[in-house]
């Protein structure tokens, strides 16, 4: 017994030695393959009533940074890993402020996200004190980059960029389908984004041919569609421009189909639920048809198949938040490899003057202008085909033809 | 009032100002600005719910008022924010004036009272969501332009001050009200408004300078989050968050105690803080804690925080206020 114990302790032993003397030998490449990892913050709405989309974003940027660090981290910084330290903006302008400042207390180098054009607001003031630079998501009011802040960034398009295309996309597809619409009805909600847009639509629609018949305005959160859409019925619009939130757009897309209004076509702009895969889920047959013209990732880029699959994987339902935060990550990525350095004031440095590989977002190569504002930000137009989100416009990155009209 | 009366307050202004010259980081400084501002809202709630017993859920229209009105009074005509503070807080004290005259008029009292604010709120927060004077639903941005002069300090520690000496208006305002007829009169309306009336107090005056005086306070709160903030909209200036805040820190602290708004806001937004970095990073964490905080002080504490420390300091001395009064009468 004893002798059998020996036998095997003296081989552990061995191996103990064998490990260790790999180990020392191994140890120094070790410590010079990692030097200290650099920091970088991403400001989500992690709760309140935006956690979902918070969620979405963590998901892509987790991704991405596992992706950096297998690949052998920042080279020019010695193969140093990226760490990934999640502010939760609790959806609210001042807690996204007050995280910002959290994050700036841990080190970061960068910080990414904002999501929601009031925490950007607060959140790239509160980095711009500490001049630490900030890129902003998917935020798309036009105030954020319009400030004159030198550390603010935004790598989607902006609402004026969202809008323009938008309404030349609306043009093409009429123009070609042969059963034109002539006839329109907006439908907004009656904060900025909804009344802003609206406004825009009003005066640009009929220089574009189109007769706007009824433009009707409802509060958010709304609670109850009956009316506006009995009104649309007897009305009978060829198009509805819809622009609301989320679930407004649910409710008001189900309104549509329970009351069987079947105009020849449904085309939002930044209208969340066309673009999201929870409404396709949930209600398919209200969701078919609908288009919209959002922030959307490349259909066949690989990253979307493993970021969808990802997604997934935490049980839940893909949107545009994961493929841009996810984008972003690999762009600051890249920042810091250009830039040599995780200093902050370099990384500015770089951010304004560098140019920037594409990413699974359609934005091409990435070019930040004076403002901060990514030139080649881009919305695709998508469209729900057959329960699934295919991208119809522009056509490089389309993998459907338009279905207009629908109905 | 004389001097004396405002002995205790100084030790806990010359600490709080004093602190954030003490190294802070930037996320603490943030945060004591924030409980300053919540702390200076929670004081007017408590001008009108602690000492006249009216409690309202709808002080996010004085706050509210008080942020746009600097807001725009700056962005769109150009006011120097100095000027435009004087403004919000005149322009919410109106509104507080306003609300007070429509529901005092009716004798809204309790439930009633606190709906009719509500409303008045929501009202507010849905014009202020859709009219193109505040943003809409995007809000108003102020530029960022650093000075003293703009009413925008770029070394944060000098806000916090700011926002210290805002408060101490606060507390020299309730002591007042602790010492002065005003008070005495609002407290018995409080207590009783019929005897109130009974015993020659004009009731309709004083509630009305009561709510005009809660309005002023909760909308200085607004001024200081623009200034802070420099950004604005609709959820934030009259969003119910605020309304809920200002009466949680009132409410937790203390109700009709000079020191009680300023001790809720500071254990509230400190626990939730304090919560956020031990949680683990589970979201929305601190806001239970929020609210088990508050459950637990409303059941064993009904005076509040400032309610424990002065029954403790009641206890120790009763034996000789037991003996002082023995041939006085009931002992208070």
């Amino acid at each position: 017994m004893t002798s059998v114990k020996n036998t095997l302790s003296r081989r552990t032993v061995l191996k103990g030695a064998a490990a260790l003397g790999v180990g020392a030998l191994a140890a120094p490449t070790v410590l010079r393959a990692q030097p200290a990892a650099v920091k970088i913050g991403l400001l989500q709405p992690m709760s309140g009533f935006l956690a979902g989309d918070g969620q979405l974003a963590s998901i892509g940027a987790k991704v991405a940074v596992e992706e950096v660090n297998a690949a052998g981290g920042i080279k020019s910084l010695g193969g140093a890993p990226i760490e990934l330290i999640i502010g939760d903006s609790q959806s609210n302008a001042e807690a996204g402020a007050q995280a910002t400042e959290t994050l700036n207390d841990e080190g970061v180098s960068i910080i990414t996200g904002g999501f929601a054009s009031g925490i950007s607001t607060t959140a790239t003031q509160a980095a711009a004190r500490y001049d630490l630079p900030f890129i902003v998501d998917t935020a798309v009011s036009d105030a954020i980059t319009g400030r004159g802040l030198s550390n603010t960034f935004r790598f989607g398009p902006s609402f004026s960029i969202a809008t323009t295309i938008a309404l030349a996309n609306l043009q093409r597809l009429n123009d070609a389908a042969e059963d034109k619409a002539k006839t329109v009805a907006l439908v907004h909600e009656d904060g900025l984004f909804g009344s802003g847009l609206a406004g825009l639509m009003q005066e640009k629609l009929p220089d574009m041919g189109f007769e706007i018949v009824e433009v009707i305005s409802h509060p958010t959160p709304a609670r109850d569609m009956s009316n506006v859409v009995l009104r649309l019925r007897s009305l009978n619009p060829d198009l509805i421009i819809p622009s609301h939130y989320y679930n407004e757009f649910v409710l008001f897309a189900r309104t549509l189909q329970q009351q069987r209004v079947k105009p020849k076509g449904i085309y939002a702009i930044f209208g969340g639920a066309a673009s999201s895969y929870r409404f396709v889920n949930e209600y398919p047959e209200a969701a078919e048809g609908v288009m919209d013209c959002n922030h959307w990732g490349m259909p066949d880029h690989p990253a979307t198949a493993k970021l969808m699959q990802a997604v997934k994987d935490e049980g839940t339902f893909y949107a545009y938040n994961t493929p841009t935060n996810y984008a972003l990550i690999h762009v600051v990525a890249q920042a810091l490899e250009k830039a040599g350095s995780s200093d902050r004031a370099a990384l500015t440095e770089t951010l304004k003057t560098q140019d920037f590989d594409p990413t699974v977002m359609p934005y091409g190569i990435v070019k930040f202008d004076e403002t901060g504002q990514n030139q080649n930000a881009l919305p695709l137009n998508t469209q729900v085909q057959n329960g699934d989100i295919k991208v119809i416009y522009p056509e490089d990155y389309a993998q459907a033809e338009p279905v207009f009209p629908v109905n | 009032m004389s001097a004396r009366d405002l002995f205790p307050i100084l030790p806990v202004l010359l600490v709080l100002a004093v602190l954030p010259f003490l190294g802070l980081s930037g996320s603490l400084l943030n945060l004591l600005i924030f409980m300053m501002i919540v702390a200076l809202a929670a004081q007017g709630w408590n001008v009108l719910g602690g000492y006249g017993g009216l409690a309202s859920f709808g002080h996010a229209a004085f706050f509210g008022t008080g942020a746009y009105a600097a807001a725009i009074l700056q962005t769109r005509y150009g006011v120097n924010a100095w000027a435009a503070l004087v403004a919000g807080v005149v322009l919410g004290s109106l509104v507080g004036a306003f609300i007070g005259l429509l529901t005092f008029r009716s004798g809204l009292k309790g439930s009633y009272f606190a709906l009719i604010t509500l409303a008045f709120a929501e009202v507010l927060r849905i014009i202020a969501n859709s009219s193109e004077i505040t943003g809409g639903g995007a809000g108003i941005v102020v530029p960022i332009d650093y000075g003293f002069e703009n009413l925008q300090l770029r070394d944060r520690r000098f806000f916090v001050l700011l926002a210290v000496i805002c408060v101490g208006v606060g507390l020299v305002i309730t002591r007042w009200l602790d010492r002065s007829k005003f008070g005495a009169y609002l407290i018995a309306i409080r207590e009783n408004e019929d005897a109130a009336r009974a015993l020659g107090v004009n009731v309709m005056n004083v509630k009305l300078g009561a709510i005009t005086l809660s309005a002023a306070l909760t909308a200085l709160a607004g001024v200081l989050y623009t200034q802070n903030f420099l950004f604005l909209d609709a959820n934030v200036a009259y969003g119910p968050w605020i309304s809920i805040e200002a009466l949680f820190a009132a409410i937790v602290g203390g109700l009709g105690t000079m020191f009680g708004p300023l001790i809720g806001a500071v254990v509230l937004l400190g626990a939730g803080e304090i919560t956020k970095e031990f949680s683990g990073g589970i979201p929305g964490f601190d806001l239970l804690v929020f609210g088990v905080i508050l459950i637990i002080t409303v059941a064993f504490a009904p005076n509040g925080l400032a309610g424990i420390s002065l029954k403790s300091f009641r206890r120790k001395t009763r034996g000789h206020t037991a003996r002082s009064s023995r041939d006085g009468g009931a002992d208070a």
